[in-house]
Formats: C-alpha cells, structure tokens, sequence
C-alpha cells in the first residue's frame, strides 16, 4: 500500500514537473503557520518558467483577469465557471466575474484552452505589442594572447551566422583604453575611444558617443527599402546584424591585440569595469527596456580603473579565499561595489549580461558574479578561448528549440498570486526583485522577498527559481476538508521573435492538518526538490554568512528534519528508520556538505563563484548532478549501471563514468587501463573491448553535446593525476577519512559551544560515519 | 649754413632737404630705394644683403646721446631663413667651424686678419688662432690666404654642422595635420581643397625615409587617424572627452609617410566625405592642441592647425569677445589673450621642439588675439583668411591654395635656434616674432620657416669710439627635412659716426617703419590702442623735430623739412594709422585688427611696408616702353604711384599690390580699346564687378598685364587674392580705403596729417 501510493506520488511529481515545469519541496501543505514552520524544509518550489513545452497550444488573444483590483489572477482550470450566466468565480479571492464579449460562444462543450485542465500552464502571446528585435553588444577584451583572441575572433565570426539576422548588434573592445566600435562604416573603420581608469555615467557615454544629438550623420545604406525610421535615437553603434555582417566580419579581422606595451613583471592594464560600464551605458541611453545581452569576453583580470581585481604588478597575486577570510583584498569590495551597481543598472533597463571567462588565472568572476545573477546572464569559465569548451559552450547560446525558435528570451517578470492561506516569502535564483508589494507577500523573507514580482532580463528555458512560500492560516482557522491552496505564477517576456509572451502556470495543492495528518505532510515530501532548494539557501547563506555557519546550519536542519520525520526510539540509533521519500535526502546533504559550493577552500573565489552561480540558475535535474554527480559503470558483466557515489565502485576491470554536471570523467580501472595501453582495442579479436572503451565515450558525447556550459571532459585512467576528479567526489567509503588530504584543509565544523548537536560531523568523513552520527543526534534525547 | 648746404649739395640726392609741404611726389617710379652703408668696398661687396638683414640706420650713432640727439629707433630687422639662391648661400661642409674662443663669433668676411695664423674678432676683439685646417684647401691640396674661404668671402653662408652640435639625434621631419571638421569648416569646403593639395604636394614636402605624419579631425571631439602600414583601410579612433583628452593608442598615429603612403592617400581621399553633413557646430580645439603635443613631445615637429571658429569646447574654450568690446567706447579691448591656456601650451611645445602653425579661416570671431599665442611663443606661423568660403569667395580661395600649396613644400628647419651677436658695445633688448627667448641672445625656434621675419631694438650701453664698423650676426642652428644639422650665419657690418647728419642721411625709412610697427604692436597689446597711435605720431613729430633741429632756424619757416632718406616717414606714419592694425575705427573686426598687429611683428619687412602702403600702378597705358630688365623683356614694369585718389583718373585702370591682395581699378571712362583687350567686355558698362580672375584675352594688351600680374605674384612667397573693382561698383570703398593720402570722415589726409605734425613740433 505504502510503496503504491510512493509510486502515485512520484508520478504526480513527475506529471506536474512535466506539465508545470515546477516541483514543491511539500506536495501537501501544512494547514497552519505554526505547523509550517516545524516541517524544517521551507514550503517551497522550484519553478522554470520557460520551460521547454511543445504541445502549448498557439494562443493569440490577451488573458482574462479577475476584475478584483487587488487580485488579477488570470483565468484558469481552477476556476469555477457558471457556462450559462457567463460567469466564472476566481480561486483566488472568490470574485464573480463575467466573461468579456468574444467568450460568448463558450459552453462545456466549447470550453476556452485557459480552463481545460491540462492548460494548466498555457501561454498568450500579445499581438498586439510592438515586436523590437534583441540587441547584441559584444564586450571584448583585446589583452589576450594572439592564438587566444583569434580563436574568439573568429567564435565571434561564427556567431554572427546564428544571431537573428533583424537583431542589432554592438562592438566595444578594450584594453588599456576602450573602444565603442561605429558598425557599418566604409572605407574607415571608426570607434569611439576612452580612458580605461574613467567611469562614465550614461548620460556622459551618450553625449560622448553622441548619440541623440549633433555629430555625425549616421551612415546611409544605400538603396531603397532601407529608410526605415528606428523609433529610438539613432545609433552608429548598434546596427542590424543583416546590415553590417560583413564590415563586422572584417572589423574583427583587422582587431589587433591591444598595442599599449606591457612591461617585464606586469600584467597588461586591461579595463574590465569601464568597459562595462560603457557596454551598460550605451544600452541604457539607447535601448531601455528592450530586449539586449551584452556578452562580455574577459582574458584576465580588471587591472586598472573601477572594478579593478588586482594590480598591474605580477608579483602581487589576485585575492584567494584565504585572502578573502583575513580581510586582506585591497580591491575586493570596491570592485564588487562597481560591478553591483553595474549590475543594478543593466537590471534596471531590462538587460542582459554575460560573462565569459577564459583564462588561466582568476579574472574576478567573483567580483562581476552580480552581473550575470542579476541580469540572468551567462556566466562561463574555461582556460582559454581556444578550447571547445569555451567554442561549443558559446555556439550554445544561440541555440533553438525543436520549434527552430531561439531559447534565449528577454525582459521577463515572473509574477506570484496565491490563494488567501498562502503568501509568498522570496526567491532565490537569476532575478532580481520588482519591488512589488501586494496581498500575496509575506512578511518574512526568503532570498529576495517583500516583493510579488521579480524580474529575470534573460531568461532560458533551463532557468530555474527557487521560491518559498509562508503558510499564514492561523491554527484556530482551519481549513475546510478538501480545501485546495493555489499559486498562480504569470511570466511575461519577450520572446526572441520580438513578440510579447504571457505564460501562466497555476497549481493546486491540498491542505492537511499537519496535528493529525502528519503522515499525509510527509508523503507528499519532495527530497530531491528539497535538496536542491536547501542548496540554494545555503548558497544564498553562504555568499552573506560565514561558510562554516552554513554547514552547521545545514546540519542542524538535517537533524531535525530526521527528528521530526524519522522513526526511532529515543537514544536507539539503530532503531532509526526513515521512509522511502526521505531517504536518499541525507545522502544529498552529505555530498551537499562536501561539495565545491560550501567548501571553497580547494577552489579559487571565481571557481567558487561560477559553480554557485550555475547551482543558482539550473533546473532540478541539473542541480542534483551538481550536488550528488552520477557514477555509471561499465563492465564486460552486463550493461552499463549507475553505481554508488563510492570508493567501493572504483574496481579494475571496470569504467567508470561520472558526470558532476561541470566535469565528465572517464576513469578506466586498473585492469582496463592497462589493456588500453598495451593496445588490445586495436586488435581484432578484442573487438568487444573497443566496444567496451567506446561506450562510456559516446555516453559522454551525448552529455557533452547538449549541456551549457559545456562540462569539462577528463579522460584519465587508474593512478592517473587526473583520477583526483572522481576520488574527490566519491565517498570515502574504504579509506582512511584523511585520505584525500590533498584537496584541502579538513574543516571541522563548529566548537561545540552552541551546537553541540552538529560539532560532531567533519567534513571529509565517509557517508558511512556521517550516517552513524546523524542517527545518534536524530534519536538523541538531549537534543 | 654753408657747410650744411655744402654737405648737401656734395652728397647728392640723398642728403637733399626736403620740404614736405612742398614734395609731392616722393615715391620713385621705380620704387623706395634701399640705403647703402658707407663701407669700403670690399665690405660693400660682401655685406649681407638688405632684404635679410637690415638696421634702421646704416650709420651707427658713435654713442648713446649721439642716438638720443637723433631721435631715430636703433634695431635691427631679419629674415634669417628668407629663401636664397644656390649662388648667394653657399653650403660648405667641414671638420672645422672657426669661431671666435670668447665670443662665440663665426668667422666672417668683417674679422681682421693679424697674420695668416691669426684673426681678430670683430664682435669681442679677441685675437683668435686659425686652425691649420681653415687654410687648407682639399682641391689644391694646398695651404693658402685665408681670405679664399668661403667664410671671408661671403656674409651669408650656411655650414653643415659635425656632431658637436647635436645634443641629440637630428630629428625627422614630422608633420600633424589638424583639421577643423565641425559643421562651419566642412561648410567653408576647405577640407576638399586641403587634402586635395596636400595629395597634389605629397611628394615634394620636404622629407626623407625618416619622416612621419599623422592627421587629427577634429570638432567637439578629437578624432585620431590609425594608419599603420599594413592595415586595409585607415582607422578613425574618436576620444571625445576632451576635459581630459588622451592619446587613444601608443603608436600608428604618426606614421612613416614612405611606408604608408597609400593609407595616407586613402585618408585624404575619404576625409571630405567622411565628415560630410557632420551637425557638430562646437570645436574643441584646446584639447587637439594638448594631444597633438603629446603626440609630438617624444620627437618635435611641426603642428599645421586649420581653425575655422571660436573654440568653445573643453579646455582652453573661449568666448565672444568681440561684441563687449565695441561697448567700451574709450577704447577698443581684446588685444590680449584672454586665457594663458595657448602661451602655456605653447611654452611646452617650444621645451620638446614642436611649433603650431595656425591657418584661421574663421568668418565669425574666433579671438585670434588667445589663440595666436599658440604659434607665437612656439616660433609657429598664423595665416587668416577672413571669410573664407570654397565658393563663394573664390578669389580668397585661391589665396588660401597657393599659401597652402607654398606652405607644404617650402623649406623647413626643425629644432632651430637663433642666436644674434652684435659688437661689444651694442646690446640687443627687445625682441620681435614669433619665437620664446630662452636666454639673453638665444631665440628658441622648434620650427623655422622661409617666411619669418624677425626685429630686435638695440641701444648703445658704451661709446663705439674705438672701432669704424659694427657687426651683427645671426646665427640660425636648424635640423633640416634631410635629418641634417646646419648652421646658417649672416652677418652685416655698419659704420660707426660720431656725425648727426651721417645719422640722419643713413637712416633706413621703410626699416624705421618696421620696427616702428613691432613696437607699436606691443604697444597696442600692452597699454592701448590710442596710446599706441599717440606712439607713432610722437615718432614722427621727433624725427621730423629731431632733424629739422639741425636746420638753421631760416630754412624751417614756413616749410616741413626733412632729409631724403627720411622723407616717407610721415606718410607711412599715417598709413600705417589708417591700416587695419592701428586704425581708430571701431568697426574693424577684432580678429582683422588682431591679425594685422601680429603681422606687424611678423612680417619680413617688405611685405610688411607694402600691406601699409600698397603698391599703385597705372596700367591702362602699360606698354613695352617700361619693361623691367631685371627680369625679362616680357614684364612690363609701370611707374608706381601714390596713394592718392588725386592719382586716379575716369580713363584710367590701375592696378594695386597690398601683398595679400591685388585690386584692378577700372574707371569709368575706360576706353573701349582697355575693355576689349584686356577683359574681354565690349564696354565699362559690361564688365563684371568683383570678378576674380582676369580673363586670358589673346591681345598684347592682356598678356602684357598678364605677365606683370604674374611676375608679381611669382615675385612673392605667399598668394593674393585678385579682385577687379569697377569704379560704380561695390568694391570701390576697399579699393579707396587704401587711398591713405585722402581724407576721409574720420581721418586726415596727408597734407592734413603734415600740418598736424607742424603744431605738434611746435607746442
Ligand atoms: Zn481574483
Ligand atoms: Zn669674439
């Protein structure tokens, strides 16, 4: 019985994660706050608002609204509709509303998509908007080797053939100076140059560019047909891709390094923060509130000028997180300060920022991570530009949907309604918060919360948010039997066609009385959906509290999630026992603690920041790879399996594959290994061992060929320097705890002082420890 | 009475009285002849030639109160690097430079030769040895007289220097161009002309294999031109914040012109259309200047800066001044600069070996007064076309061509400094051009060009008892186009008299005039304009007191006497209080006025004696009679006349030479013959007003007015502008606006001026 209705409810899980593209920590809710707030998990979801839906049915009018002014839920299947008076009630606030005119012909026979319960998530497209195309402005550094910038050059080339021919596209490159390119000119290349130390507001980058005003005349291209009037000032820096293709194609032909000379011991002066500046600037005076991505291609650190990371002296190293702990980063916060305001800004004009990063050292991802987190832009990390990482990963961005349509989308706002019981707390993800207060906002603050609305200047269809909710039924109110709660969740966007697009995703869930129903809570618990919304709390903790603080917090709230859903007897580890839907959850939270987001200690700050930014925008699946990678093993005994995340699955004669979502490692065992290496897979008769090296290969290519950003692939063999990879992230199950000491000082978390319940758990123990300890504290009497 | 009136008669015409009152005409046919010292003629043969070097007075006053008695202005005028004929600059190149151990003196043609080892310093009297060297000459393979070296035999020469006169490299030749492309210099059509002609010269501007250039656009902006060898198409790099204007990359923006000839051909090419229809009415001029300076500091260079308007952009911004000074009815304001910001400037172009040569074709005011500092302290050149338009004034158009055409080809010396010694005794005080004095003697001249004429007032601080003859040297150290450092020395010998007379036959009326000039530039500049003109007529009332003085008080009743050699004093005088620089007119444009004040210090002196007092001819009658023989057969040269409208007849057509522009008067009387002949009209009443050419009609008539037109204009370094004024017609009033013998509303004619100058002597 128990196990049946797991299955139902792993179904209902899927079902909705298909239709809804949303997945809720509780698919039961707890009827009172009180309640709520002793379910140790927050009441929350993980919602992708574009999540890639081929069967949505093309709808071309404008949504119905609830005339309630507080509330203007949209239409949906929940809402009860009177077919003979025309009339339908709003599961939200109860209002009677009738139907406009044209849904006259509307009987249970004819009933509209937006009340059919599969609709339960349906899009508008609102015609009647104007359709802008998206801009493009490239912000290209030019301190980079030659090989370097001539792989970026021509990704740059090659992009220009994926870019939406009616898109506008920009050039500012940089260096110890900075160059606003003017597109589109004949017989002399001409750009606008500025000083690199010099922070311009927009307003002084207009009249400097001078756009709106004066100056040159803008080019005219020959030709009639071409006259047409741009609704915004005209713009010699942003020109439609069809129009300057060629001479932008040339334009990054004739680039050359950036000429000022860089002396023994430096590092080139390299003008990051300007550059940026100028890229936001130029946008917001030209193009607000329209659709635009400014791609940023850094080769190094910001050396000079706002948003400086590091000093041009190479004897002088950028900041590591030990730097960061003693508080000894000269520009750290300055240059965080700079780029968050930047940040803020582009946000503010509805645009979009990229960063991709391509060096061997630190380019201070970890000062400019507000502007991709803010903007919900690409953040992406490679050794260099001329690697397939960073070329494949780029070709990505522009990639399309089975529809042939580009997934990238502009200007979104994500909008919550809920159902009077239910208010929502804040969001965590790739957005910033509207400021919207209204009915449905709580009190208390998750992520970015005392808002209804967040907005999202880039949106992907993978783009994933995470957000909470407050239970705010008193205990004294109870719900009536069969009560439903609804959240209502409105994504407006624009579309890379240039149309304007509503999406509308409401969802039910029902009530129980946590007092008496307990066990109806607990079964509807999500733990891989709970995992990863913990992860982003943690994060999110993480980038304001301590590291260490975080990891006793975690643990802390892993225990009492054992104490109060668990099966014990008091001060009987052994006695513990945990239900299906819980179980796999502690494991998520011990790879959680071991993992590149809480321990940054092996990593450099602008690793830590890429991986918690990715951690940030990722969809459920993705996140738990992240979190807790795959391993497959390949064997000549059978088909390929998924085995334990564990030292025990490391075996000779076997290949391991692990996908961590950033690394794909291919490990051949001990045995295998050796055989690859004396050749037997070229010889005929070891035909099958050719098949078995070339499974895991292809298993990989396919991972390889869709995942953005593109994973690092590692080849490596048993002993192989490589194979740190994949023992840094399987559990020592077999080893000596400080086996792997390489990696990093072992933390040991907390003094016992506060929280003498978590002191016990270090961090490189095995899954095995960490579970015995878990048990002793869930079942501990004094805790 | 008798000994005067015998010195008189026996020294001819030049020591003649002359009773002003009386003496109409006192212009020569042939032109204002130039005073000769009265040197022995060896020196006489070998002195320096006047139109280089000259001195107010070919006589030098014996001592101080001697020159006080004569009330003449003692200074001397230059124009150190005029352009010469192979035959009157010889070049030699050698090992040794003679030149004096205490004074630094080159030897020349006026030292005392003690015995064939030694020779005696003519500026400090030190016996100097003479290097073995000195006579010996390589063809002969011989020792022989000192006196066959070129140094003895000529006074002006120019040596090759060895490397002890270098402190450094000699640099290349480099050359920025800074064009005004704001929306009145792109309307004005200038720029097509400019690149059209720099293209027409690329080859002949004076390099070799070292020399760069690079172009600077600029408006509000600062536009930089990238023309590396190598690269397809030029790059146009813009830093438009000009607050703080930088050089937006280290290198490419100075190019080897050989190496990138075709980019630079290309740029001049694009650059009119390139601007085309560009709305920016604002000009940042300032900014270009700072950065065309940081562009040029590493190396030195010249800077060649078209302005067509007030800049009112960024740094060094200026504002009308114009209008505020026709408000202040006392007296006219606005003469000065009114920032440091271009003298500053200037200052540190003249410290790293950069002159800016400014060409302003500004219709509106553009306070050339602020902007001329720029050229002035940087040894740079300031050439104005008021009003200029490619087409509607065509003729001013052409003007601008030629000078422009002659400016990108003429000789140039980079580096350059100018020293100028004179005999012990003499001291030089006051220094006139374009130029910065780095110490006492020694003029600094990042860039000299053949056109600069130069001026220094001198006073006597000892008694030159114990010599006959005083000796001026300039001595001009340059780097040429070639990468070479060259030496060019003038040096000029005058006799010492302790005579009055001597003194007053001596004088140099048209070299009094021009120093006269400079210092009433400063004048004007530094107190006022009023106090300026007072100044003048002070002037001419001293020299015309000082010398009647030495009259018996019989011959100065009732007349104006003056002697010969100082006759036209009066008249320039007034002149030159009717020119544009000192007139009392408020109507004068400032920038007009401002200009022709820098001119005045400026100008070689020939030129600047012409703009005073044009050249008239008659030429309706211009005939075979007169051909000048100096030149060919084919010139014809008419008579000069004076500026007198009593001069100009209904039937006559006459023909006047300011220097800068030529007027040909046509009466209305002319006969039919003149019309047909020369212009090509069947009548007066059919010629064109204003026409600015003159039609090539194939009659004798027009050649023979063809070639003297061109014989003039060859005859000069820069163009003219030609205009052709019918009697009835518009121009009428600026052709007899040069009639300064007339009297006019506001001022006195000539015999009215010599009346004044009588009270004046008197009270
Ligand atoms: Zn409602
Ligand atoms: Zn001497």
């Amino acid at each position: 019985m128990a196990k049946n209705r797991m299955a139902t409810y792993q179904e209902f899980i899927q079902q909705n994660e298909d239709r809804d593209g949303i997945r809720f920590s509780w698919n039961v809710w707890p009827s009172s706050r009180l309640e709520a707030t002793r379910m140790v998990v927050p009441l929350g979801c993980l919602f992708t608002p574009l999540k890639e839906r081929t069967d949505l049915p093309p709808i071309q009018y404008d949504p119905v609204l609830c005339t309630r002014p507080t509330c203007r839920a949209i239409l949906n299947p929940y809402c009860q509709v009177d077919y003979r008076a025309k009339i339908w009630s709003c599961n939200f606030c109860f209002q009677r509303n009738p139907f406009p005119p044209q849904y006259a012909a509307i009987s249970e026979q004819h009933q509209p998509a937006e009340i059919i319960p599969q609709f339960s998530t349906i899009e508008y497209t609102i015609t009647r908007a104007t359709c802008s195309p998206p801009v493009f402005l490239i912000v290209l550094d030019t301190c980079m080797d030659e090989e370097d910038l001539q792989a970026l050059k021509e990704s740059l080339q090659m992009s220009l053939s994926l870019l939406p021919p009616n898109a506008l596209i920009g050039l500012i490159t940089y260096g110890k100076m900075v160059q606003v390119h003017e597109l589109g000119c004949e017989g002399c290349s001409k750009s606008y140059v500025f000083r690199g130390t010099k922070d311009l507001t927009a307003k002084q980058v207009q009249e400097m560019l001078g756009i709106g005003r004066g100056g040159l005349p803008q080019q005219q291209a020959r030709g009639p047909g071409t006259s047409q009037q741009q609704p915004l000032p005209s713009n010699r820096f942003l020109q439609p891709v069809h129009k300057c293709d060629m001479n932008l194609t040339d334009l990054l032909g004739e680039l050359q390094r950036d000429p000022w000379p860089v002396a023994q011991g430096k590092r080139p002066l390299r003008s990051t923060g300007v550059a940026l500046s100028i890229a936001v600037g130029l946008l917001e005076c030209t193009f607000p509130n329209t659709g635009a991505r400014i791609m940023l291609f850094a080769g190094g650190a910001c050396t000079q000028g706002p948003g400086m990371v590091v000093g041009d002296e190479l004897k002088y190293p950028i900041r590591s997180h030990h730097d960061i702990e003693k508080d000894n980063c000269k520009f750290m916060k300055k240059a965080m300060k700079h780029f968050e305001a930047l940040a803020n800004r582009a946000a503010n004009n509805g645009h979009v920022i990229d960063i991709y990063s391509c060096a061997l050292d630190q380019t201070g991802l970890h000062e400019m991570k507000f502007c991709p987190r803010y903007t919900g832009g690409h953040m992406m990390m490679a050794d260099s530009f001329n690697t397939s990482l960073f070329k494949q990963t780029f070709q990505r961005v522009f990639a399309k949907d089975v529809k042939g349509e580009y997934k990238m989308a502009f200007g979104a706002s994500l909008e919550v309604k809920t159902s009077r019981e239910l208010k929502v707390s804040g969001a965590i993800g790739p957005c910033v918060s509207l400021g919207v207060k209204g009915p449905c906002v709580a009190d208390t603050e998750m992520g970015l919360g005392g808002t209804s609305q967040w907005k999202m200047c880039g949106l992907y269809s993978n783009n994933t948010l995470g957000l909470f909710f407050e239970v705010v039924n008193q205990h004294n109110a109870p719900i009536p039997q069969g009560g439903r709660g609804y959240i209502q969740f409105i994504t407006q966007y624009q579309h890379s066609s240039g149309q304007r697009r509503v999406r509308v995703t409401t969802v039910a869930r029902n009530w129980a009385d946590a007092s008496n129903n307990i066990q109806h809570i607990a079964a509807g618990f999500d733990q891989e959906a709970s995992a990863v919304m913990m992860a982003r709390i943690a994060v999110y903790r993480a980038e304001t509290d301590d590291g260490p603080d975080v990891l006793r917090w975690l643990d802390r709230m892993l225990i009492r999630l054992c104490q109060k859903f668990g099966d014990y007897h008091k001060d009987d580890p052994n006695s513990f026992r945990f239900s299906e839907n819980f179980s796999l959850y502690p494991q998520f939270m011990f790879h959680l603690r071991r993992s590149q987001f809480l321990q940054v200690f092996n990593n450099s700050p602008d690793e830590t920041s890429y991986y918690r930014h990715i951690l940030n925008v990722e969809d459920l699946t993705q996140s738990l790879i992240m979190i807790q990678p795959i391993l497959y093993a390949y064997s000549f005994s059978g088909t390929p399996e998924p085995v334990l995340l564990d030292t025990s699955s490391i075996q000779p004669d076997r290949i391991l594959l692990m996908d961590t979502f950033f690394q794909i490692v291919i490990y051949h065992g001990e045995t295998i290994a050796q055989w690859r290496k004396q050749g037997y897979h070229e010889l005929p008769e070891y035909e099958n061992f050719k098949q078995l090296l070339q499974a895991p290969v292809d298993d990989a290519q396919e991972i390889l060929q869709t995942r953005f950003p593109m994973p690092r692939y590692i080849d490596t063999d048993a002993g192989g320097s490589q194979a740190r990879f994949l023992l840094s992230r399987v559990n020592p199950s077999m080893t000596h705890n400080n086996m792997y000491a390489w990696g990093g000082p072992v933390t040991v978390a907390g003094d016992g002082a506060q929280d003498a319940n978590a002191a016990v758990l270090t961090d490189d123990v095995s899954l095995q420890v960490f579970m015995e300890h878990l048990k002793k504290l869930a079942v501990s009497t004094s805790s | 009475i008798a000994s005067g009136m015998g010195s008189l008669t026996l020294q001819g015409g030049s020591s003649m009285v002359v009773n002003l009152l009386q003496q109409k005409k006192l212009i020569p046919p042939s032109g204002v002849e130039t005073p000769s010292p009265k040197l022995n003629a060896d020196y006489k043969k070998v002195n320096c030639d006047p139109s280089v070097f000259r001195c107010t007075m070919t006589s030098i006053p014996q001592t101080s109160s001697l020159l006080n008695k004569a009330r003449l202005p003692l200074g001397i005028l230059i124009h150190p690097f005029k352009d010469l004929s192979v035959s009157s600059l010889p070049v030699i190149q050698s090992s040794v430079i003679v030149r004096c151990k205490s004074c630094r003196t080159y030897i020349n043609p006026f030292v005392y030769f003690v015995d064939q080892r030694r020779w005696k310093c003519n500026l400090c009297y030190k016996v100097n040895d003479l290097p073995d060297e000195f006579s010996f000459d390589p063809v002969t393979k011989t020792y022989g007289e000192p006196q066959r070296r070129p140094e003895i035999k000529s006074a002006t020469i120019e040596f090759i220097a060895p490397s002890e006169y270098m402190l450094r490299p000699p640099q290349p030749a480099i050359y920025l161009f800074c064009l005004d492309v704001s929306f009145n210099a792109i309307e004005t059509g200038y720029l097509t002309m400019f690149c059209q002609t720099l293209q027409d010269v690329i080859e002949k501007i004076p390099s070799d294999a070292r020399t760069q250039v690079g172009f600077i656009a600029y408006d509000r902006a600062v536009h930089f031109f990238n023309l590396a060898e190598g690269l397809s198409q030029p790059q146009m790099l813009t830093v438009s914040d000009v607050d703080d204007v930088f050089l937006p990359c280290p290198d490419n923006l100075l190019v080897n012109l050989g190496e990138s000839k075709e980019l630079v051909i290309d740029l001049l090419n694009q650059l009119p259309a390139m601007f085309e229809g560009n709305m920016e009415t604002s000009s940042a001029l300032g900014a270009t200047l700072q950065v065309a300076f940081k562009l040029l500091s590493p190396t030195g260079g010249r800077i060649t800066v078209i302005q067509t308007l007030l800049p009112t952009a960024g740094p060094g911004a200026l504002q009308n001044r114009e209008d505020s000074s026709k408000n202040v009815a006392k007296d006219i304001q606005g003469f000065g600069p009114a920032t440091d910001f271009y003298k500053k400037l200037a200052l540190e172009c003249s410290a790293q070996q950069v002159a800016v040569d400014l060409f302003l074709l500004n219709g509106q005011y553009a306070d050339i007064a602020s902007l001329e500092c720029i050229s002035k302290f940087s040894g740079g050149s300031v050439q104005y076309y008021p009003s200029f338009h490619a087409v509607r004034n065509p003729s001013l158009a052409d003007k601008f061509e030629v000078d422009l055409r002659r400016y990108l080809i003429r000789k140039i010396g980079f580096e350059a400094v100018m020293r100028i010694r004179c005999t012990k005794g003499l001291s030089m005080h006051t220094f006139h051009g374009n130029f910065f004095v780095r110490s006492t003697d020694l003029l600094s001249l990042p860039n000299i060009n053949p056109d600069a004429g130069f001026g220094m007032q001198m006073s006597i601080e000892d008694s030159l008892t114990e010599t006959s003859t005083v000796c001026f040297q300039a001595a001009l150290l340059y780097t040429s186009s070639k990468g070479e450092r060259r030496i060019r020395v003038h040096t000029m010998c005058l006799p010492v008299t302790n005579q009055l007379e001597e003194i007053f036959h001596g004088a140099d009326q048209q070299a009094i005039i021009g120093l006269l000039a400079k210092m009433a530039s400063d004048r004007t500049a530094t107190t006022s304009l009023s106090d300026a003109r007072d100044a003048l007529i002070n002037a001419a009332v001293d020299i015309l007191s000082a010398y009647g003085s030495t009259l018996p008080g019989s011959q100065r009743i009732g007349t104006l006497p003056t002697c010969h050699s100082l006759r036209l004093i009066p008249m320039y005088i007034l002149a030159m209080l009717k020119h544009v620089a000192f007139r009392l007119n408020p109507s004068v444009k400032l920038d007009d006025r401002v200009f022709a004040l820098q001119e005045c210090k400026t100008l070689p002196l020939a030129s600047m004696i012409q703009s005073f007092y044009p050249d008239l001819y008659p030429v309706h009658n211009i005939t075979d009679k007169e051909l000048n023989k100096k030149v060919s057969s084919e010139v014809p040269s008419p008579p000069l006349i004076h500026l007198s409208s009593a001069n100009i007849d209904r039937n006559g057509a006459y023909l006047m030479d300011t220097g800068s522009a030529m007027y040909l008067y046509i009466g209305s009387a002319i006969s039919e013959q003149f019309c047909k002949d020369v212009l090509d009209k069947p009548n007066f009443m059919s010629i064109e007003d204003g026409l600015h050419e003159l039609p090539e009609v194939e009659t004798e008539m027009s050649e023979r007015l063809r070639n003297f037109l061109s014989h003039l204009l060859e005859s000069r370094p820069t163009g003219a502008t030609f205009t052709l004024v019918r009697e009835d017609g518009k121009h009428r009033l600026k052709f007899f606006e040069y009639m300064v013998e007339d009297r006019t509303e506001s001022s006195m004619s000539y015999f009215e001026f010599l009346q004044h100058l009588q009270k004046q002597m008197k009270s």
